[in-house]
């Protein structure tokens, strides 16, 4: 580092101005990381066709142990039925403490749709699709593998990022799909059988206030968190280093790092599509 | 090491169906598995309650979960509460009801949005990070090593780590609440244009002790139930650099669908009860 001279005077100092200079690099490595992966997205559609298809079939299903509990489809829609059911034990405990319990209808078009559906497919995404990519990076990366593959000469960024990340968001837009219904689902049979709501009022409601406009931002909402939680997860994999445990270490930290970076990408998202306002009126 | 894997496999002598050969042993290893997990857990349970507790690993472990957990909790509290009260208040405010913005933030932050950002915070930093040390010491073989000195791993290792998890869940809701609230007052006030008296007077409108109670009490199964997945996982690692990752991210995907479906058992009980 460019500190190291003057290593002798101000040990404290120093060190602190070390740390801190290490931290802006890797900031810097990690940002041209990001930048180069989305560059090669065309590229990797284009030439590793193969690969990614292979790429998309292998994890929409998951990889070893989680493909015999159903992959990544029945992890997201369990993960987002417990939540409409959730929506529809509170919500309907609360709007019956003020008399509406009518209005479950509304409350589940409006809640699953802007907070709930979103947010847990995303938390899922990272759990299952992000990890797996991380610890199959990361073995590669401990194994020689990537190294290998440079020295051949292809390019590894292309061939194993930038594909999985077009992988990771092509099987996203689905995954939404099933996740949103499953969700409305939950809720749905949760008021109607469990609370004795008449299906007539819940559908009435539930379709006077279900905007199209928000299901499409919805979607988007998860198609951009989808790709940040890709780079990331692909980046801390890529990057792992220190044998065998460093891939757990690095699966770890790219799981804690993608959470945050999930929910604050929603957070933008969302205030960016519905503003201040809200984009929503009662009276229909 | 669990016992069952040194076991070699048997010759295929079943038919083949459909082109693969279908041995007992597809079905009867997720089932072996699930018995495995359950007689770890009995252990840890019997052993937390036996005299001997290794304390300074138990401080040392809540020391380093609340170090991995604490910077993600707020990360996830902030925006995830903000957007949660962005919403809400939406909607009061177009119904005319902004004066309760409140009551909707305390009810969005103990009740709804606390419990689920714990499992977050719990599931996906502490028990993963938890899982990939174990983990390191399985591969490394220190577990067995151990096991030849005559040294309880199960007493030594994951009775501290279970109860620092425990204790850690019960602190982190804490601090989710704490953040959750504070957040949601700056939001609305000074985002959405709440009146800051009306929002403090309606906080305690449907939000009660009980309801605080009720949270705490899942934030610490949590923290049991994120507890004994993660050992189960990192204990039973193998295979290299693939198992390693494989294992944590079994973790983070079996804790997040065990603690979410939990979490609605535990809220309809509580709802009918309390209702």
């Amino acid at each position: 580092m460019t500190t190291a001279p003057s290593g002798f005077f101000l040990p404290r100092l120093t060190i602190f101005a070390r740390r801190l200079i290490n931290e802006w690099n890797r900031l810097g490595s990690q940002t041209a990381f990001y930048v180069r992966a989305l560059g090669f997205v065309w590229e990797a559609v284009v030439r590793y066709k193969v690969e990614t298809l292979r790429l998309i079939a292998n994890m929409s299903l998951g990889v070893g142990a989680l493909a015999v509990i159903g992959g990544t489809v029945v992890i997201v829609t369990t993960l987002t039925m417990s939540v409409g059911g959730l929506v529809a034990i509170q919500l309907f405990r609360s709007l019956s403490d003020v008399g509406v319990q009518a209005l479950s209808g509304f409350a589940s078009a409006y809640i699953n749709t802007r907070l709930a559906a979103p947010l847990v497919a995303c938390i899922g995404l990272a759990a299952t699709i992000g990890a797996g990519a991380t610890a199959q990076l990361g073995a590669m990366r401990i194994n020689e593998e990537i190294d290998a593959l440079e020295v051949m000469g292809i390019r590894t960024i292309t061939y194993l990022v930038s594909t999985r990340v077009v992988a990771g968001v092509v099987v996203t837009v689905p995954l939404w799909c099933m996740a949103s219904l499953a969700g409305y689902m939950a809720t749905r049979t949760l008021v109607i059988f469990a609370y004795g709501q008449a299906p007539g009022v819940y559908d009435h409601y539930f379709h006077t206030y279900l905007q199209p406009t928000d299901l499409i931002w919805s979607m988007l909402q998860v198609i951009g968190t989808a790709t940040s939680i890709m780079l990331v997860h692909t980046y801390y994999g890529f990057n792992a280093s220190g044998g065998p445990a460093g891939v757990g270490e690095a699966v770890g930290r790219a799981v804690r790092a993608s959470l945050v970076v999930a929910v604050a990408v929603t957070l933008a998202v969302a205030m960016a599509a519905y503003g201040v306002s809200g984009d929503f009126n009662l009276s229909g | 090491m669990v016992a069952t894997d040194a076991r070699p496999a048997p010759p295929a002598t079943s038919l083949p169906i459909g082109g693969a050969k279908l041995r007992p042993e597809t079905y009867t290893k997720p089932l072996r598995e699930v018995g495995s997990f359950f007689a770890l857990s009995l252990d840890i349970l019997v052993q937390m309650v036996r005299p001997p507790l290794a304390w300074r690993e138990f401080i040392h472990q809540s020391w380093f979960v609340a170090r991995v957990t604490i910077f993600p909790t707020f990360m996830v509290s902030i925006p995830f509460n903000a957007f949660a009260v962005f919403i809400i208040n939406i909607l009061l405010v177009e119904i005319g009801a902004a004066d309760l913005s409140g009551t909707g933030a305390a009810l969005a932050c103990v009740v709804y949005i606390g419990p689920i950002s714990t499992v977050l915070v719990v599931a996906g930093c502490g028990a993963t990070a938890m899982c990939a040390e174990l983990g390191s010491r399985t591969i490394r073989e220190e577990i067995d090593a151990m096991r030849v000195m005559g040294i309880n791993p199960v007493q030594r290792l994951l009775v501290p780590r279970v109860l620092a998890l425990m204790v850690n869940g019960l602190l982190l809701n804490a601090i989710n609440t704490i953040v959750g609230l504070v957040t949601s007052y700056f939001f609305s006030v000074g985002f959405q244009h709440v009146n800051p008296g009306s929002y403090a007077a309606s906080l305690t409108l449907l939000v009660g002790v009980t309801e605080v109670v009720i949270a705490f009490v899942k934030a610490t199964l949590f923290g049991v139930i994120a507890g004994f997945i993660a050992c189960y996982k990192g204990i039973t690692v193998g295979g290299g650099p693939q198992g390693v990752g494989n294992a944590v991210n079994e973790t983070v995907v079996y804790t997040f669908m065990a603690l979410f479906v939990i979490n609605v058992v535990l809220t309809a009980v509580t709802t009918k009860a309390t209702m």
